[in-house]
């Protein structure tokens, strides 16, 4: 009886041995099949400055306000660039209004008082460097350039109004350094007002050069 | 002798002097290591500039700054140029660990948090500008801070408000969203037809739009609304509003 009994629980022992070794190697065969034999590599991000950013300020500028004659325009604007091809910009911008031929041949009292002769526009627009290239200066240096089209819209504030405007225009920026450049740029402010009695629709040119810096 | 020596030294100096101002590392930069097996460098950012020289294997540069798609890159050998960020892919650190170089893509448009916003739209008849800035609690949720100016034939308005935005779906491609808020309403009548006071109203907002990825930090997005002016005459006014934008996340 006791000898059956040991004998039993021997063979329940081996037996119980023999599955857990078995089963240690299953997983041993597994594990080598399956643990891939990789290290995991680091990544980190590049620690490097971005400059998509560049502000403009535009000191040389002329802007024709239709019947109100050329004056000087003071200017800034701010850009971010989307990719090589597109950025859009933000831009303010401040002149003076002339007298319309209609006061200086009449002479009568002015019409807009000096408060509202003053014209300030702000706008948002998007533009596409059509042409991206290098001038050449003398033997010496390759420029970077752009010529850009541009058009956008925004608000003009004049004689007590605000007026809805589109603008449309195209530019020229030539890269003294990578973070350094010099802008020409042409614009038509579209808005219409209604000093004269009636609505008209009226075109606006303005050109103006600028540095610009990016960051 | 004498000059031979002198302009042997003079020789060595220059060559001491080159090698010093090619091999010290500019400021800022950072050293990796190429594993891929060439790339192009460019004299400019852009596709269109003319490609002067190829990176090899193996070889040590600077990365210095980063402009849109572009970095520009500097040599022990002195040579500076851009290189496209796509080429970038294989570049390790000093301790051997991949460097990258990350483009914001639909992964980040979606864990945004700020985002700045432009729209173009009608303010019943009026030419309206908008300006947006919001900050998404979650997924789902988000709060926006909104600036209106419009001009119009017979009047000009400015609208502020603040709204409560929710995206049900925010992993659909095109995502709608429902709009609640309140704000300030002011009108300001055009002075050449008669001489009037500006109206400050409050205005109860609600709204729906649909939001779209359109690539890198841009979203697209479409919006109607209903402003609702609580006045001070005998009736309340309805505004019905569209607008067409865009959100850049910051």
């Amino acid at each position: 009886m006791e000898t059956g009994f040991r004998r039993f629980s021997v063979i329940i022992a081996a037996s119980l041995l023999a599955s857990a070794a078995w089963a240690q190697e299953d997983d041993d065969i597994l594990g080598e099949i399956i643990s891939p034999d990789l290290e995991r590599r680091e990544i980190r991000e590049a620690q490097i400055d971005s400059e998509n950013f560049e502000i403009t300020v535009f000191a040389g500028g002329v802007m024709n306000v239709e019947d109100f004659g050329s004056n000087p325009l003071y200017g800034a604007a701010l850009a971010y660039h989307i990719n090589e091809d597109v950025f859009m910009e933000a831009g303010y911008g401040q002149t003076e209004l002339g007298e319309s031929s209609f006061e200086r041949l009449s002479g009568s009292a002015p019409l807009l008082t000096d408060e509202q002769r003053e014209l300030s526009y702000y706008n948002l627009s998007l533009a596409w460097n059509l042409f991206p290239g290098e001038y050449f200066l003398f033997d010496r240096w390759a420029l970077n350039s752009n010529l850009y089209l541009i058009g956008g819209i925004g608000s003009t504030d004049f004689a007590d109004e605000e007026h809805f405007t589109y603008n449309v225009g195209a530019g020229v920026r030539v890269l003294a350094k990578d973070w350094l450049a010099l802008r020409l740029d042409v614009r038509d402010h579209i808005f219409e007002h209604e000093i004269f009695g009636e609505a008209q629709n009226t075109n606006n040119l303005s050109a103006q050069l600028g540095i610009s810096i990016y960051f | 002798m004498s000059a031979r020596v002198h302009l042997y030294f003079f020789c060595m100096a220059l060559l001491l002097c080159g090698t010093a101002a090619a091999q010290s590392p500019p400021e800022d930069a950072e050293e990796v290591t190429l594993q891929a097996p060439y790339v192009d460098v460019y004299t400019g950012p852009g596709r269109g500039y003319p490609i002067f020289h190829a990176l090899e294997y193996g070889e040590t540069l600077w990365l210095l700054k980063r402009r849109t798609d572009w970095v520009k890159v500097s040599t022990r050998r002195g040579i500076t140029g851009w290189v496209r960020i796509a080429d970038l892919g294989e570049i390790y650190g000093e301790d051997d660990e991949q460097v990258v170089l990350p483009v914001p893509d639909y992964r980040d448009y979606r864990t945004q948090d700020f985002h700045l916003g432009f729209s173009y739209g009608d303010f019943d008849g009026a030419s309206s500008l908008g300006m947006t800035l919001g900050y998404r609690f979650t997924a789902n949720i988000s709060a926006e801070v909104r600036a209106t100016q419009a001009v119009g034939e017979f009047s000009d308005s400015q609208t502020y408000q603040v709204a409560v935005v929710h995206q049900p779906f925010p992993d659909w491609r095109l995502s709608p969203y429902f709009m609640l808020g309140t704000g300030i309403n002011i009108t300001s009548p055009n002075a050449t037809i008669v001489a009037t006071e500006d109206r400050r109203d409050t205005a109860m907002l609600t709204g729906v739009g649909i939001k779209t990825h359109l690539s890198r930090r841009f979203a697209l997005r479409a919006e109607l609304a209903n402003h609702y002016l609580l006045t001070s005459r005998e009736n309340n006014q309805e505004i019905v509003e569209w607008k067409l934008g865009f959100d850049v996340f910051l």
